[in-house]
C-alpha cells in the first residue's frame, strides 16, 4: 500500500507521568486540611490528591514522601509542576526535598495525514484485533514504547521516549 | 563394592548375574555377591477377564525431567501427577467446548497443543482455566480460518468478551503466534445460512461477498468489527434479491448493535458505489477508492475548526466596527439630548448608582474574571463610557439592545469598589496580587538544598495554602466525612498497642503470614510450651481450663499475668482478651509424646470483654472441678460470643467425655505442612 511521503508532522505530547521523592515522612491529614486544592479520602485511597492550575497538573502525594505528578504537557512543565508541589509541601511545614525526579511515561499523539491500511502492516511485534480494538497495537522494543495506529492516520505513542524518536519510527514503519 | 567384577572371597572374576532373580553369584566359590539388584524385566498380571496385562506405568515426557524420588519425596510425586491432571482436565474442557462449537478433531488437537505450551510457560497461573481454554480454541479458529468469533466463545462461557480478548492477546504474544487478521468474507456463509435464504442462499452470499469486497476497497473495513460489515452487506444483498430481512433479524444473527448497522449502511451510502443500480453494481467496478470514514470525519473536523477560527476573527473585526459605530451614535445622541437640571441631576446620579448595584447582582453570572482582566486593560475607556452610560440610563435605554459591551462597564466599576459577594472577594485578592509588587524572593531554602525554587512564584504557592479560618472549616468538614474511618483507625491502633505490649503483635501483612519467628528460649518444657502457644494460633476447639490444669505449676501463673495485664490495660475488652490469652499460655499440654498444634484463631482473641472479676472465680472453679480429670479436653467448640456463660459452659462440658487431644485437634492438623521449629 504505497502512500505519499509527506513530511512527518511533530508529535504533540499529551500527558507526562513523573515521580519524585520528597525524602521525608508526611502527615497526609495535615496536608489535606491545610491545602486549598487537596483531597484526601483515606478509605478509598491512601494518598492526597493535589492539583495546581499553572501547569495544569495533578499530584498524588503519599505518606512515605513519594509523589506522582501527572498531566503536564512537556518534560520541563512536569518538572516545574513537581517543584511547585514540593514547595507547597515545604510551606506546610515539612522538610521536603526534591530527589530522583524521573519521568515514567509520556503519551503523545501525532497525525500522519494519510490513511493507513492496518491489515497490510504485517510486522513482528504488533497485534491487530478489529473485534477488540479498532487500532493496531505495535509494541516497539528498542525504545520501549507502544504505538496505537489507527486507520485515519492518527498515531498515539506511549512509553518513555524523547521527542526526536517518533519521527524515526514513523519512517521505520512506513 | 564391585558387584560384577571381582569376587571378594576368592578373587575370581567370573561373576554370573541373573537378571530375573536379581542376584550376582560368583561361579568360583558360590558366594552371593549381590542380592535383589534392580531388575528390568516385564511382569505380567492376570486381570479379571482372564487375560494378562503387563505391569507398569506410562511416564510422560514432561515428568521425566524431575528427579524421581522413589516415593520418598511426597511433593515430587504430587507434582508429577498434578501436571498430568492439569493437562487431562484441560483436554476434557477443550473437547467439551470444541464440540459445542463443532470444531473438528484436528482443531481440538491443535488447541490442546497450545494449551500444553501455555501450561509449560506458566501462563495458566493466575488466570481462570476456562479463559485460557477459550483463548486456545480461538487461536485455533484464527489459524485455521474457521468462522468462529470471539463473541461466540464469550457467549458460551458467559464471560466479557474483552476479558477473553486480553487473555487471547497474552497467549498469542507468549506463544509468538501471529494470527492472521480476520477476513469478514469468512463469516458470510455462516450468517447467510442462519438467515435462511433457502435456494437463493448461494446467490445472496455471492452478492454479499461482492459488496464486502467493494467495502474493503472503500476502506470501510479497517478497524471495524467484521461482523458489523457482514451484517450490512447481507442486509443489502437480501434486499437486492427481494428478501425481506429486517434490521432486527440481521442483528440477532450477526450480534452487533442496531446503531452500528445503520452507521455502516450510512457509510456505504456515502460511497459512490451506492449510486449504482443493482445490475450496474454486479457488472461494473468503479475505479476510485474512498478514504476510510474516520479519516474523512477527521478532515471534516479540521475544516470546521479552521472555519470557526476564521469566523471568530471576522466577528472580532465586525465587533470592533460596531462598537466604533456605537460610540459615534452615543456621542451624537448626547449632544442632541437635553441634560438633567439641578436637583434632579443629583437624583439621577443616585438612581444610576442603585441601578448599577442591581445590575451587578443580576450579572454575577457574567464572566467576572474576564471582566477583571478587561477592566484592567481598558479602565480609562470604560470610565468614559460610564459617564455617558449613567446619563443614558436616565432615559429609557433605547440603545441597550445591541450594547452588551456597554452594559458591562458599570458592573466592573463597582467590582473594584465595595465587594458585595464572596466570589468577587476571591478574585480581587488575586487581582491585587497580580497588580501589586511581587513579594521578596524567599531566598531561604529551609535547609533542603535540593529543591530549586527558580521559576516558582511564592505568592502563587501561598494561594494554595488555606489560612486559619478556612483550615478549620475544612477540618470540620473532613472530620465529618471521614468519621467512620477515623474511628476504625483508632481502634486498630489501640489494639496494636495492646498486642505489642504483650508481645503477641504480628505484622498483619495481607496474604502473608509471619513465618520467621525467634527461636523459643525456655528453661523448662512447660515454659517452652507456654511460649509456643503464645506465638502460635490457638484453636477454638481446645478447652484451656483443662490444659491449664494438666500441669499444676501452670495454674499459678495466670493470676500473675492477669494482674499485670489489668494494670496496663484500660479497656475491659483488651484485658479480657489478654487474660484469655494468658490462660492459654498457662496451660501446658501434658506431654504424652503427642504433638499439640493449637491454632489461635484471631477471632477468638478478639472477643469482647466480660467482667474481669469473674475471672479469678471462674478459674478457681475450673481448676477445682478439673483437677481429678486426667486429660480432659472439651468436646465442643468454645463459644465465640464472650459472655460470662462461656466460662461456665466450658466448665460443664469438661466432664462429658474424654477424647484425646490429638483426635480433636489433630485429625486434620497432623502431618500437614507446618513449620519445622514446632517439634516438641
Amino acid at each position: 500500500a504505497g502512500f505519499c511521503n509527506e513530511k512527518i508532522p511533530p508529535s504533540f505530547l499529551r500527558n507526562i507521568v513523573s515521580t519524585v521523592n520528597l525524602a521525608c515522612k508526611l502527615d497526609l491529614k495535615n496536608i489535606a486540611l491545610h491545602a486549598r486544592n487537596a483531597e484526601y479520602n483515606p478509605k478509598r485511597f491512601a494518598a492526597v490528591i493535589m492539583r495546581i492550575r499553572e501547569p495544569r497538573t495533578t499530584a498524588l502525594i503519599f505518606s512515605s514522601g513519594k509523589m506522582v505528578c501527572t498531566g503536564a504537557k512537556s518534560e520541563e512543565q512536569s518538572r516545574l509542576a513537581a517543584r511547585k508541589y514540593a514547595r507547597v509541601v515545604q510551606k506546610l511545614g515539612f522538610p521536603a526535598k526534591f530527589l530522583d525526579f524521573k519521568i515514567q511515561n509520556m503519551v503523545g499523539s501525532c497525525d500522519v495525514r494519510f490513511p493507513i491500511r492496518l491489515e497490510g502492516l504485517v510486522l513482528t511485534h504488533q497485534h491487530y484485533e478489529p473485534e477488540l480494538f479498532p487500532g493496531l497495537v505495535y509494541r516497539m522494543v528498542k525504545p520501549r514504547i507502544v504505538l496505537l495506529i489507527f486507520v485515519s492516520g492518527k498515531v498515539v505513542l506511549t512509553g518513555k521516549w524523547c521527542l526526536s524518536l517518533p519521527a524515526a519510527h514513523c519512517y521505520l514503519i512506513f | 563394592m564391585p558387584g560384577g567384577r571381582v569376587c571378594g572371597a576368592c578373587g575370581c572374576a567370573e561373576i554370573e548375574v541373573d537378571a530375573a532373580r536379581g542376584d550376582a553369584v560368583c561361579t568360583g566359590c558360590g558366594s552371593v555377591l549381590e542380592d535383589n539388584i534392580i531388575v528390568s524385566e516385564v511382569q505380567f498380571v492376570e486381570n479379571s477377564g482372564g487375560g494378562s496385562s503387563a505391569v507398569g506405568q506410562f511416564v510422560s515426557l514432561d515428568g521425566a525431567g524431575k528427579t524421581p524420588t522413589l516415593g520418598g519425596g511426597f511433593h515430587a510425586n504430587l507434582g508429577k501427577e498434578s501436571r498430568a491432571k492439569t493437562l487431562q482436565n484441560g483436554k476434557r474442557q477443550i473437547h467439551h467446548l470444541g464440540n459445542q462449537l463443532q470444531l473438528n478433531q484436528h482443531c481440538l488437537d491443535t488447541a490442546f497443543n497450545f494449551f500444553k505450551m501455555a501450561v509449560s510457560k506458566h501462563l495458566t497461573r493466575g488466570r481462570k482455566r476456562s479463559h485460557i481454554i477459550a483463548a486456545c480454541l480461538y487461536l485455533v479458529c484464527r489459524t485455521e480460518g474457521t468462522p468462529h468469533m470471539l463473541l461466540d466463545l464469550s457467549d458460551l462461557l458467559q464471560v466479557n468478551v474483552y476479558v477473553l480478548g486480553k487473555t487471547f492477546l497474552v497467549l498469542a504474544r507468549e506463544l509468538c503466534i501471529n494470527a492472521p487478521a480476520i477476513d469478514p468474507c469468512l463469516y458470510i456463509p455462516r450468517f447467510a445460512h442462519m438467515l435462511e435464504f433457502g435456494d437463493k442462499n448461494h446467490e445472496v452470499s455471492m452478492t454479499a461477498l461482492r459488496l464486502l469486497q467493494r467495502m474493503k476497497r472503500d476502506w470501510m473495513h479497517t478497524g471495524r468489527r467484521p461482523s458489523g460489515l457482514c451484517g450490512a452487506a447481507l442486509l443489502v444483498a437480501a434486499r437486492m434479491h427481494d428478501f425481506r430481512r429486517t434490521v432486527k433479524e440481521v442483528i440477532r444473527v450477526v450480534k452487533v448493535c442496531e446503531s452500528t448497522l445503520r452507521k455502516r449502511l450510512t457509510e456505504f451510502q456515502d460511497t459512490p458505489t451506492s449510486q449504482l443500480t443493482i445490475d450496474e453494481f454486479m457488472k461494473i467496478d468503479l475505479e476510485e477508492e474512498c478514504d476510510p470514514p474516520s479519516f474523512t470525519a477527521g478532515q471534516k473536523k479540521l475544516k470546521i475548526q479552521q472555519l470557526e477560527k476564521a469566523l471568530s476573527k471576522k466577528l472580532e473585526d465586525f465587533e470592533g466596527e460596531i462598537s466604533s459605530y456605537q460610540d459615534e451614535i452615543e456621542s451624537e445622541l448626547e449632544n442632541s439630548r437635553p441634560k438633567a437640571k439641578g436637583v434632579f441631576a443629583n437624583f439621577t446620579k443616585d438612581d444610576s448608582i442603585d441601578d448599577n448595584a442591581s445590575s451587578i447582582l443580576g450579572e454575577e453570572e457574567a464572566d467576572e474574571e474576564l471582566e477583571a482582566a478587561a477592566n484592567h486593560l481598558n479602565k480609562d475607556f470604560y470610565d468614559e463610557l460610564n459617564e455617558k452610560d449613567r446619563v443614558k440610563r436616565n432615559e429609557d435605554g433605547e440603545c441597550r439592545n445591541g450594547n452588551e459591551t456597554l452594559v458591562r462597564p458599570p458592573a466592573l466599576e463597582s467590582l473594584l469598589g465595595p465587594l458585595p459577594t464572596a466570589a468577587s472577594l476571591g478574585i480581587t485578592e488575586s487581582i491585587k496580587e497580580c497588580i501589586s509588587t511581587k513579594d521578596q524572593e524567599p531566598g531561604e531554602n529551609t535547609g533542603d538544598g535540593e529543591l530549586d525554587l527558580s521559576g516558582i512564584d511564592d505568592s502563587e504557592i501561598d494561594r494554595y495554602i488555606l489560612n486559619e479560618a478556612e483550615a478549620q472549616i475544612k477540618a470540620e468538614l473532613w472530620m465529618k466525612e471521614n468519621a467512620d474511618y477515623l474511628k476504625e483507625q483508632k481502634e486498630k491502633e489501640a489494639r496494636i498497642a495492646k498486642e505489642k505490649e504483650l508481645g503477641i503483635y504480628k505484622e498483619h501483612k495481607p496474604k502473608k503470614s509471619a513465618k520467621k519467628r525467634e527461636p523459643i528460649q525456655a528453661s523448662t518444657a512447660g515454659e517452652a510450651i507456654e511460649k509456643m502457644l503464645e506465638q502460635k494460633k490457638i484453636s477454638s476447639k481446645i478447652n484451656y481450663n483443662v490444659l491449664r490444669d494438666l500441669n499444676s505449676k501452670g495454674s499459678n501463673t495466670p493470676k500473675k499475668e492477669d494482674d499485670s495485664t489489668d494494670d496496663s490495660t484500660n479497656t475491659k475488652k483488651l484485658s479480657r482478651r489478654k487474660s484469655i490469652a494468658s490462660r492459654n499460655i498457662a496451660n501446658p499440654v501434658n506431654s504424652v509424646g503427642k504433638r499439640l498444634r493449637p491454632l489461635i484463631s484471631t477471632q477468638f482473641a478478639k472477643k469482647a470483654a466480660t467482667e474481669e472479676v469473674t475471672f479469678p472465680n471462674a478459674q478457681a472453679e475450673a481448676s477445682d472441678v478439673e483437677k481429678p480429670a486426667a486429660v480432659l479436653v472439651e468436646s465442643g467448640p468454645v463459644a465465640y460470643n464472650p459472655d460470662e456463660e462461656v466460662e461456665e459452659e466450658e466448665v460443664e462440658e469438661d466432664e462429658d467425655h474424654c477424647m484425646s487431644a490429638l483426635q480433636l485437634l489433630g485429625g486434620n492438623d497432623y502431618g500437614c505442612d507446618m513449620d519445622e521449629d514446632d517439634g516438641y
